[in-house]
């Protein structure tokens, strides 16, 4: 029995009921189904046998595998169902029929990509995250979430159409659709399939989507959209790209340029899309180090992140819903309405920060040292510097100035049970897999999870170097080290606002190079149709002129009452007959 | 002492500004008060900076006593990370300004200032 519930994959599930959940008018019902089908699903995947095809089927001579479970797939099919979980509570206050069924679709179409067993498969799934996940913006119902949405799903799809090409040059190159890591760019396809995850992995330039669409999407929209995208591509570099340098210097640049960014946002959900990016960066980087530590370092930092940036998402989505707003220079000293609130966020903003005890620090730790350890020393200054950019972003700044600084007077209640619940869930495990490890509860839960064991297979870690020491995140040099950057960056911070150095919050639009399509680009879509709009016509009406004036000409000339049939017939025939052969004989003789 | 009332340009009596009545904390939720009561009093932010810098000295000082073994050799000078630390987040923070000034624009400049989501229900 356990044999044949290992075979169903768990993704396929989680899309099926969530396609169907769009159908359910009885809330509780569906949300019943919404909150037990992950359950069910991380039942399955523990069922799951390691390593082989669980279901193929063939489709048109193509073979493809729909699940297929190993030790790199495992931890991030793990988190996303986790989310997913979570998410299903967060969104218990709403009815919302195809909100709570996209959401689940699209995390389950998540999950069917990372434990998909070849490149079609993946196609497939990774389409259905974009066409699900853009109902969450679509849902907001503004003009601005609409037309976010719209741009959204243009670049989500032409990521599928980059990923479509790229497989199509694998497989007529090698006449498979594996998985299989790419060893150099040269190799057929390698750079459109790199293309497609760096737009959804959101690479510097190719990373405006993410924050132009996730602050408009709805308040649950904008958690559940947080989980899965950018993680999936991450899985998806660490599966097909792992050890490319080039990786390692955009992965820095990742984590830099969003910091700047965060610091004068003033919509604090646009300040957690920035640091999305940033966290990206340092998933990335690892995957470019590329050794079994960076490969170990960037899972973890991923289950992590999944965690941690739900709950910060989740905390700026209760206040969205209850103070109408989530802009910080309208915010502050709401830990006065809403203390569960602020506790959960303060959790969410020292795990991003990586403070000793909570999960960002056990799972940073081992990118930080797979970096130094490989010696790029100035890619190993920027993420220390781009790490002081998270505690000022998402440690410092959304709490601060969301529940204390400047009080607005705004009084409204505390978030609704569910969405404290999940919260308080998401808390719990930023705790709990940050702590040391004692009498096997505490990081060694997450620790066991990492792809890159002894016994790894080798297409999980493909660098030959297989020996892999257990990484101990808590020695002193490490606590001490990351104290003292937090720590003194904490008083950067209150000194800054002691001397009025600080920038204050105001309202605004922080130009990206989004402006570029957006603005320039528009503007000259928009001149192009206008010139268009008036050569056409134009146009149109000196070829039809032109026409009938050539068709005047030609009847006037060859038609029955034309100038060559005057006289009489016969008279004319013969005359052209006798010039067509003389014509030819001339063109026989000189061809002679 | 009797102020003079303030008169405007064309002579009419101008009612001194009231500052801004100071927000009640009536209202406040009872694990507010329990949980962070502190937070109000003026002696807090005070209070925070010498703890902060308190802390701040204690891990440099404990630095000086550990013979730490980093990958790369400048890192294990005392104090490193606290200077970068530092730097970086002022350096991060001090940035705004340039910048702010350089890519802030109007909240209605792509046409979209409202963004407030429709499953929002706020009550204030």
């Amino acid at each position: 029995m356990s044999g044949l519930l290992g075979q169903i994959n768990p993704g396929l599930l989680l899309v099926i009921v969530g396609f169907a959940g769009c159908l359910i008018p009885a809330q509780r019902v569906r949300q019943a189904l919404m909150v037990a089908t992950p359950v069910v699903a991380m039942i399955l995947l523990a069922l799951a046998e390691r390593g082989t095809d669980l279901a193929v089927t063939s489709v048109l001579d193509l073979e493809l595998v729909f699940y297929r479970v190993d030790s790199l797939s495992f931890i991030f099919g793990l988190a996303f169902l986790i989310a997913a979980f979570l998410n299903a509570i967060y969104a218990l206050h709403t009815d919302d029929r195809l909100q709570d069924g996209m959401a689940l679709a699209y995390a389950g179409a998540a999950v069917s990509a990372t434990f998909a067993g070849d490149l079609m498969t993946l196609f497939i799934f990774w389409e259905i995250t974009a066409v699900s996940s853009v109902f969450l913006i679509l849902r907001a119902g503004t003009k601005a979430a609409y037309q976010a949405a719209m741009r959204y799903l243009g670049v989500q799809i032409f990521s599928g159409v980059l990923l479509l090409d790229g497989l199509a040059y694998v497989y007529k190159s090698t006449g498979s659709l594996s998985l299989e890591a790419f060893t150099s760019f040269d190799q057929p396809g390698a750079k459109f399939i790199f293309a497609a995850f760096a737009i959804k992995a959101a690479f510097p330039f190719l990373h405006n989507w993410l924050q132009d669409a996730y602050p408009k999407a709805t308040v649950i929209g904008a958690v559940v959209l947080s989980a899965f995208t950018t993680k999936l591509a991450v899985y998806a570099f660490a599966r097909m790209f792992p050890g490319f340098e080039i990786l390692i210097w955009i992965g820095a640049i990742m984590t830099v340029f969003p910091v700047f960014f965060a610091v004068i946002e003033n919509d604090l959900r646009k300040v957690l899309s920035y640091s999305l990016n940033n966290q990206l960066g340092f998933m990335i980087c690892a995957i470019g180090i590329g050794t079994p530590l960076a490969i170990n370092g960037a899972a973890a930092h991923a289950f992590a992140h999944i965690i941690y940036k739900g709950l910060l998402f989740m905390s700026m989505g209760a206040v969205l819903y209850r103070v109408g707003t989530a802009k910080a220079s309208e915010l502050g000293g709401l830990y006065k309405s809403m203390p569960w609130t602020t506790i959960f966020c303060i959790i969410g903003a020292v795990s991003i920060s990586a403070f000793p005890l909570f999960s960002g620090f056990v799972a940073k730790a081992m990118t930080m040292s797979a970096v130094a350890k490989e010696g790029y020393i100035i890619v190993w200054l920027i993420l220390l510097f781009a790490s002081a950019g998270v505690l000022e972003h998402s440690g410092i700044k959304i709490p601060y100035f969301t529940f204390f600084g400047h009080d607005s007077g705004k009084r409204v209640k505390e978030a609704p049970f569910n969405m404290l619940l999940a919260m308080g869930m998401a808390s719990f495990i930023c705790i709990a897999i940050g702590l040391p490890t004692i009498g096997g509860f505490g990081y060694g839960w997450l620790y066991d999870m990492l792809p890159c064991t002894a016994t790894a297979p080798a297409d999980v870690c493909s660098i030959s170097d297989k020996e892999i020491k257990p990484y101990a995140p808590y020695t002193v040099d490490h606590v001490l080290t990351q104290l003292q950057l937090l720590m003194f960056a904490v008083l950067a911070f209150i000194l800054l606002k002691r001397f009025g150095l600080y920038p204050p919050e105001k309202p605004g639009t922080i130009l990206d190079t989004d402006w570029l399509y957006r603005k320039p680009g528009y503007g000259m879509v928009k001149w192009a149709g206008t010139v268009w709009g008036k050569t056409g016509p134009a146009m149109t009406s000196f070829f039809a002129g032109l026409g009938a004036r050539t068709f005047e000409k030609i009847e006037t000339t060859f038609s029955p009452r034309g100038a060559l049939a005057r006289g009489p017939l016969t008279v004319s025939m013969a005359m052209w007959s006798a010039v067509l052969l003389g014509i030819v004989m001339l063109v026989v003789l000189l061809a002679r | 002492m009797n102020v003079p009332p303030e008169r405007d340009s064309s002579g009419r009596f101008v009612k001194p500004e009231q500052e801004a009545p100071k927000p009640s904390d009536e209202n406040m939720h009872p694990m507010s008060k329990l949980l962070f009561g502190w937070v109000g009093s003026p002696r807090t932010p005070l209070i925070l900076l010498v703890l902060v810098i308190v802390i701040c000295a204690g891990l440099v000082v404990f630095d000086l006593t550990v013979n730490r073994h980093e990958y790369l050799d400048f890192a294990n000078a005392n104090g490193f990370y606290a200077l970068w630390g530092f730097a970086a987040f002022a350096l991060a923070v001090l940035s705004g300004w340039p910048l702010g000034k350089l890519l802030r624009r109007d909240e209605d400049y792509y046409g979209e200032a409202e963004t407030t989501p429709q499953d929002v229900e706020s009550d204030s």
